[in-house]
């Protein structure tokens, strides 16, 4: 068994920073005796910010710091939407609150190139869904996650490796709390290679079986069994903007960190979606949804950030935005190859959908249109728009026009007769079509085609019903 | 300044009679004495075309026979910001593949149009809307390349002052016979040649094919240059 452990320090400040672009001072405080500095970033760090510190006297450092509350279900949220996009390499995971996570991989090392490449490729993962994060392969879960959260990247062979990483590490980094931290000082041991090197037989006694079973089960001398994450079945993503967004092309980049993570999730599931539901929180009450539709199933983050950008582009914010949610469900299966299969079909294969889903995006589903046929003898009733690809029911008729125009334009007439630039030769056929009282919109009208002096051609009619006067009701083109 | 330089900074002058073995085929139009002017022997696959009209909506049962032939394949044709209905009925007549139309409104021709040739999930994409500079026309001609799609873009008969990148221009009118075809700019060709065709099937009652969708190609009448 190989584990891989992802440990997040920073994560209480990344909820929030891993929306912005660039690097701003911030801060994330919380309550202790007092509203307190919990973590800053790098440039707050650098203005003399520190862990501890009253966010008065941080502010009175740094005018330009940002302190934001810390927000625990969003620091859970985050490292469940993590589990979720680490579906990409292993299907055995756990959660490991408050920071860290433990993936199984050693199913997964030979399909991602070895346990260095598959370590490498996490990390930068990771990176881009906004997080800073140390990760760690080891032969035990515990191993792994003590290393991590110690800082140490890598990979860690086998058991002898792990103990000797492991001994080089302070005590502190055993999580047994305060009591057993002291506890072991009182023993007389500096450091976890000391612990290691005392005889086992009265160690129990002396410390406790149960933390010598935790010491045994980092060691890989007992089984280490840990409840596992159970995937969702759908997704649903949140990022806190930790500055008001009021400009909707702003949000490309935190929607950028969703659709990576819910990418991510897809590929574990070798799933594709057809929607997704897009939630913008407002600072105030309310809310703006939008969904983000496609012809096909689809999991390709890039293109779904494409639909995303030419979206937001016809949106207006009515307030700022402070955070996001994506949601997406009903779930398909989608295989690499999906489309090759029949390459003979080609003929009677639908056009490539794509095209519609980004004409959509940015120009809206009533935009985007096709032409079906109607069975029915009345112009304006033998067709309808539709849409594209959709079957119609009548049949052509080569006497027909090219163009209809939407509403029919009364011409002038003069001596009784029809003009358009000048009289109009209606030619010898006339076709009447007299229909539909029995739905209430009832034609009775004599058809021509009508030239004009120049020679270009045009469908009129007469109506035989109501105003009784000439229509211009198609061209020929 | 050597002669590419000059080329490419001057959109007025164009290479004449470059090609000609290297010419790609084209897709017929139709028409037997259109094609036999165009050095594609039809429509030039993977251009921007440009028919130039005196009004709107016109020019577009000159393209009847292509529409028909390319609508045989999976992929779109795409109609952006047209000036009335297309009437379904009539395209279906001629042979068009109505489940294959795309209609696309919303006025945003020359990025639509962009997209349309650029995917490559179009056959043929015909432009009526937009508002065009030399850099958007040479943005579309890049795309049709890109997608091989064929770009038709319908403006006005103004538009022939104007400098284009369109490897064919064509001006349309009616003629009492059927249509006045000229042809205005063709890049390896000869300019300034025009013709008279009869319209394709459909309209005034009597076909002139025998079957709507035989696709048999029309004779024209070829006029000497005026």
């Amino acid at each position: 068994m190989r584990w891989l452990a992802i440990h997040l320090p920073a994560l209480p400040l990344e909820v929030y920073a891993r929306s912005l672009q660039v690097e701003i001072p911030m801060a994330v405080s919380q309550q202790d005796k007092g509203e307190k500095i919990l973590l800053g970033n790098r440039r707050a760090t650098a203005l003399g910010v520190r862990p501890g510190m009253p966010v008065g006297s941080a502010q009175a450092l740094a005018a330009d710091l940002k302190t934001l509350p810390r927000k625990p279900r969003a620091e859970h949220a985050a490292l469940t939407g993590l589990a979720a996009w680490c579906g990409r390499f292993t299907p055995e995971l756990s959660l490991e609150p408050p920071y860290a996570l433990v993936l199984e991989v050693a199913g997964s090392l030979q399909l991602f190139g070895g346990a260095e490449a598959l370590l490498e490729q996490v990390a930068n993962g990771v990176d881009g869904l906004g997080y800073r994060a140390s990760c760690c392969l080891a032969p035990t879960p515990g191993g792994a996650l003590v290393l991590a959260a110690c800082g140490h990247r890598g990979v860690i062979a086998d058991l002898h490796a792990l103990r000797t990483a492991l001994a080089k590490l302070p005590l502190s980094a055993l999580g047994f709390g305060r009591q057993g931290l002291e506890d072991l000082r009182r023993m007389g041991l500096r450091g976890i290679g000391e612990l290691l090197r005392l005889p086992r037989a009265g160690l129990a006694e002396r410390f406790g079986v149960e933390r010598v079973q935790h010491l045994l089960r980092l060691l890989g001398e007992v089984p280490d069994l840990r409840p596992r994450f159970e995937p969702p079945t759908r997704y649903r993503g949140r990022i806190e903007l930790a500055v008001e967004v009021v400009r909707a092309d702003a949000l490309v980049f935190p929607c950028r960190r969703l659709l990576e993570e819910l990418g991510g999730f897809l590929m574990g599931r070798q799933s594709g979606v057809q929607q997704l539901t897009w939630h913008l929180h407002h600072e105030e009450e309310g809310e703006t949804r939008f969904i983000l539709g496609t012809g096909r199933p689809e999991r390709d983050p890039q293109l779904w950030l494409e639909l995303l950008r030419e979206r937001l582009m016809r949106l207006s914010l009515p307030a700022g935005v402070r955070a996001l949610t994506l949601g997406a469900r009903d779930l398909q299966p989608l295989f690499p190859a999906d489309q090759e299969l029949f390459p003979e079909l080609e003929g009677r294969r639908a056009p490539d959908t794509r095209l519609l889903d980004r004409l959509r995006a940015r120009l809206g589903d009533e935009a985007v249109r096709g032409l079906v046929l109607m069975a029915d003898h009345r112009p304006e009733r033998a067709w309808r728009w539709g849409a594209p690809g959709e079957v119609g029911v009548g049949r052509g008729r080569p006497d027909r026009p090219l163009w209809l125009l939407a509403e029919p334009l009364p011409l002038h007439v003069c001596n009784r007769r029809p003009w358009w630039d000048g009289e109009l030769d209606l030619g010898v056929e006339r076709e009447r079509i007299e229909t539909g009282w029995w739905d209430g919109h009832e034609v009775a009208r004599d058809y021509f085609v009508a030239t004009t002096t120049k020679g270009e051609r045009l469908w009129i009619y007469r109506d035989l019903n109501g105003r009784r006067g000439w229509f211009l009701h198609g061209l020929f083109g | 300044m050597g002669l590419d330089q000059l080329l490419n900074a001057r959109h007025d002058l164009c290479r004449g009679r470059a090609v000609s073995a290297a010419t790609p085929a084209g897709l017929s139009t139709g028409f037997v004495a259109l094609d036999a002017l165009l050095p594609w022997r039809g429509w030039p696959p993977g251009a921007l075309s440009e028919i130039l009209t005196d009004r709107p909506g016109g020019g577009l049962a000159l393209l009847k026979p292509a529409l028909a032939r390319l609508s045989a394949e999976a992929r779109w044709l795409l109609f952006l910001d047209p000036p009335f209905i297309p009437f379904a009925p009539a395209l279906a007549a001629s042979g068009v593949e109505l489940t294959r139309l795309l209609v696309v409104g919303g006025g945003e021709a020359a990025w639509a149009a962009e997209q349309g040739l650029r995917s490559g999930a179009c056959s043929a994409v015909l432009i009526w809307g937009g508002r065009w500079g030399m850099a958007t026309l040479r943005r579309l001609q890049l795309a049709a390349e890109a997608g091989g799609s064929a770009a038709f873009l319908f403006r006005g008969e103004d538009a022939a002052n104007e400098h284009s990148p369109a490897v064919l221009r064509l001006r349309v009118r009616h003629a009492l016979a059927g249509m006045e075809v000229m042809v205005l700019r063709l890049r390896g060709g000869r300019g300034g040649t025009w013709l008279e065709l009869p319209l394709p099937n459909g309209g005034g009652g009597k076909s002139q094919f025998s079957s709507p969708a035989s696709h048999k190609p029309t004779e024209g009448l070829l006029r000497q240059p005026v």
